[in-house]
């Protein structure tokens, strides 16, 4: 995948207020570990993935996870948001080389 | 010497009983230097290799595909590629083909056919690019760059849903021989077959991998692999198994690759399209 640090983000169609709601996302990123070797050249890849995500709901900051080199390719993760208020939830995603990736979905509880 | 050559022959005659014993048939190409083995039967049904692959992977790649398919970023690049306008003509896809391609729906699903212009087999990669050098007076694009997987994935997921419709009836049948003939053929430093692997063997374990069925390898293309941790179409997966028995592999879109790409996907006749695939 050519580009880096396309996000997908997907909720369920129809929420009900204060219902716990699974929120999946997928972020395309190579995840260099920086211990794989190029075949040809015989030299290392330079390490080159996300060590930070950081999960608004509104104003509030509700999760952080710091990643290292395990996490694979294109990862994707689900967690779980009690969808009290209808706000914005935004997903930074910050990589080792400064680059910020990040998306917003607005979440309308009935 | 009388007596060795006397032994010569009852071996050799003993060896030929062997093969007729083992019941392989063999006949010899043109050149006659490399035997083409004509038939194998299906070694498991299809239910029985569908049960056999839920054993071994069960159902964690289409769990993955459904949460979420990288490949996905790739078909929306393509629709955004199919309303570009591009070349000396100033024209894009949609000029022609109508908005949202109204009228390239379930057109993906008879590919890859015979095309006279070519006096060959055309299939959707190819005929993007000769439409764009022909109609819209653009550069071809690169085979298995993100711009040609991206709109050859939105224009095959036009069809997603449609049946399978190869024919190789009329003129498509040589091309369509040529195709079983190579996947019948036994070649590399290994000296397999595709065949060998996909009919003989398939749904039996080589070391820790299940070998497949062909009936299902060519309705998912272009697919997103895990191994690749990309997307790709179905002539690099060619190319792949090529290198593993340690064959030259051809470049893309050469006569023999999609000649075999309408075996496979006659093979698939009557399956729905399912693009983009999501694969191990």
């Amino acid at each position: 995948m050519a580009k880096i640090g396309r996000i997908k983000i997907r909720v369920p169609h129809s929420i009900t207020k204060g219902e716990v709601i699974p929120v999946q996302v997928l972020v395309t990123h190579p995840m260099e570990t920086g211990q794989r070797k190029d075949k040809k050249t015989k030299e290392l890849i330079p390490a080159y993935y996300i060590n930070g995500v950081d999960v608004y709901y509104g104003d509030s900051l509700i999760t952080h996870c710091d990643w290292t080199i395990a996490v694979s390719a294109n990862p994707f993760m689900t967690f779980y948001v009690k969808a009290e208020k209808a706000a914005p939830l935004k997903i930074v995603y910050k990589d080792i080389k400064g680059g910020v990736y990040e998306k917003t979905v607005q979440i309308s509880p009935q | 010497m009388h007596k060795l050559i006397t032994r010569i022959l009852i071996l050799l005659s003993v060896s030929f009983g062997m093969l007729s014993i083992i019941g392989i048939q063999y006949s010899f190409a043109a050149d006659g230097s490399t035997p083409v083995i004509k038939e194998y039967k299906q070694s498991v049904s299809a239910e029985e290799y569908e049960k056999r692959y839920n054993a071994v992977y069960g159902k964690s790649t289409e769990q993955m595909a459904e949460e979420g398919n990288p490949a996905d970023f790739l078909l929306e690049d393509g629709r955004d590629l199919y309303n570009k306008v591009e070349g000396s003509a100033g024209k894009s896809c949609a000029d022609c083909h109508g908005k949202n391609g109204e009228k390239l729906k379930g057109v993906a699903a008879t590919y890859p056919k015979y095309d006279p212009a070519i006096k060959g087999i055309n299939t959707v990669a190819l005929q993007i690019n000769r439409c764009r050098e022909d109609n819209m007076g653009a550069e071809p694009l690169k085979y298995e760059s993100d711009d040609q997987l991206s709109l050859t994935l939105y224009v095959k997921s036009l069809s997603n849903g449609d049946p399978i419709n190869v024919r190789i009836d009329g003129p498509a049948r040589p091309f369509y021989e040529a195709g079983e003939a190579y996947y019948y053929k036994r070649f590399g430093q290994f000296n397999f077959s595709c065949a060998l692997c996909h009919v003989k063997y398939a749904g039996h374990m080589m070391r820790a991998n299940l070998l497949s069925n062909n009936r299902h390898h060519a309705d998912h293309w272009p697919s997103y692999r895990l191994k690749w941790g990309a997307t790709g179409s179905i002539q690099r997966r060619f190319r792949g198994c090529n290198k593993n028995v340690r064959q030259k592999p051809e470049p893309y879109q050469s006569e023999t690759y999609r000649n075999l790409e309408l075996y496979l996907t006659y093979q698939a006749n009557g399956l729905p399209i399912n693009v983009p695939g999501f694969k191990m």
